[in-house]
């Protein structure tokens, strides 16, 4: 029974991101990325990750599939049917991912850790929080100077220059 | 319960979309999009590899949080970036960008 959530899940996502890159508006690549950020949050409840899948749902398809939007928006013309959307590499770009992928999948195969089990017990959101807070205390530190560097440097970029 | 190859499957497949659509398409948006799913696809990897190789403190869903966070930021960066060049140059195709060009 659960197999076949896990190919259910996996089957929409492939869908999802498959159409997130060939569909032609931008507008509809934004949609179809937050159906799989969707799939992505499922496969982390799946693993029993359920904080992060929370974070994916509430960051991405919340916060970032927004800003998306609002940037398709504010820049017109974007999604106009007249405007080629490819550049003119496809084709040797689709056979270099596939030779990328055939490698992935040979050394993914081949990989003495392939086929084992579960070993890890499902941490806690209490024992998650407390290693942020200990163990990753640095880096958690880190991330929120970058993130403050960030929203300084988008309001200095975005700023109407008078 | 399903092997730890599938989920490494399903990130390569993921990766390998996201290049395509970083290498195919004109638009910027559409670019930072794919970007999105490369990241996506870095973090099925750690925490398939979190729950299966059994990492100390939970390194791998940690490591995945960080690497939502940066996502954000980066996308944030990236979409002023394109909406100051489009008021400057009225466009938002990669081709067609050459104000560092000389």
């Amino acid at each position: 029974m659960t197999d076949i959530t896990f190919y259910f899940i996996a089957l929409s996502l492939c869908v999802f991101a498959f159409l997130t890159v060939v569909s032609r508006d931008v507008f509809h690549c934004a949609v179809w990325l937050a159906l799989t950020l969707l799939s992505i949050s499922g496969i982390y409840f799946y693993l029993g990750a359920g904080f992060l899948g929370v974070i994916q749902i509430l960051v991405y398809v919340g916060g970032i599939i927004t800003l998306f939007v609002f940037a398709i928006k504010l820049t017109a013309h974007i999604g106009d049917a007249a405007i080629r959307q490819t550049n003119e590499q496809v084709i040797p770009s689709g056979i270099v991912v596939l030779i990328l992928f055939y490698f992935l999948i040979k050394i993914v195969v081949s990989s003495p850790w392939a086929k084992i089990d579960p070993q890890a017990p499902v941490l806690s959101l209490k024992e998650l929080g407390a290693s942020l807070m200990t163990t990753y205390l640095l880096p958690f530190e880190f991330i929120s100077l970058l993130l403050l560097a960030v929203m300084v440097g988008a309001i200095v970029i975005g700023r109407v220059k008078k | 319960m399903i092997p730890l190859n599938y989920f490494l499957i399903l990130g390569a497949f993921l990766f390998c979309i996201g290049i395509l659509g970083v290498l195919t398409r004109r638009n910027v948006v559409g670019i930072l999009i794919s970007i999105e799913l490369i990241l996506n696809a870095a973090n099925i990897n750690l925490v398939a590899f979190n729950k299966y190789l059994g990492t100390p403190d939970g390194l791998g869903q940690i490591f995945s949080l960080f690497v939502i966070a940066i996502a954000a930021a980066a996308s944030v960066v990236g979409l002023v970036l394109v909406i100051a060049i489009y008021r400057n140059g009225k466009s938002v195709y990669a081709d067609q960008y050459n104000l560092m060009k000389w």
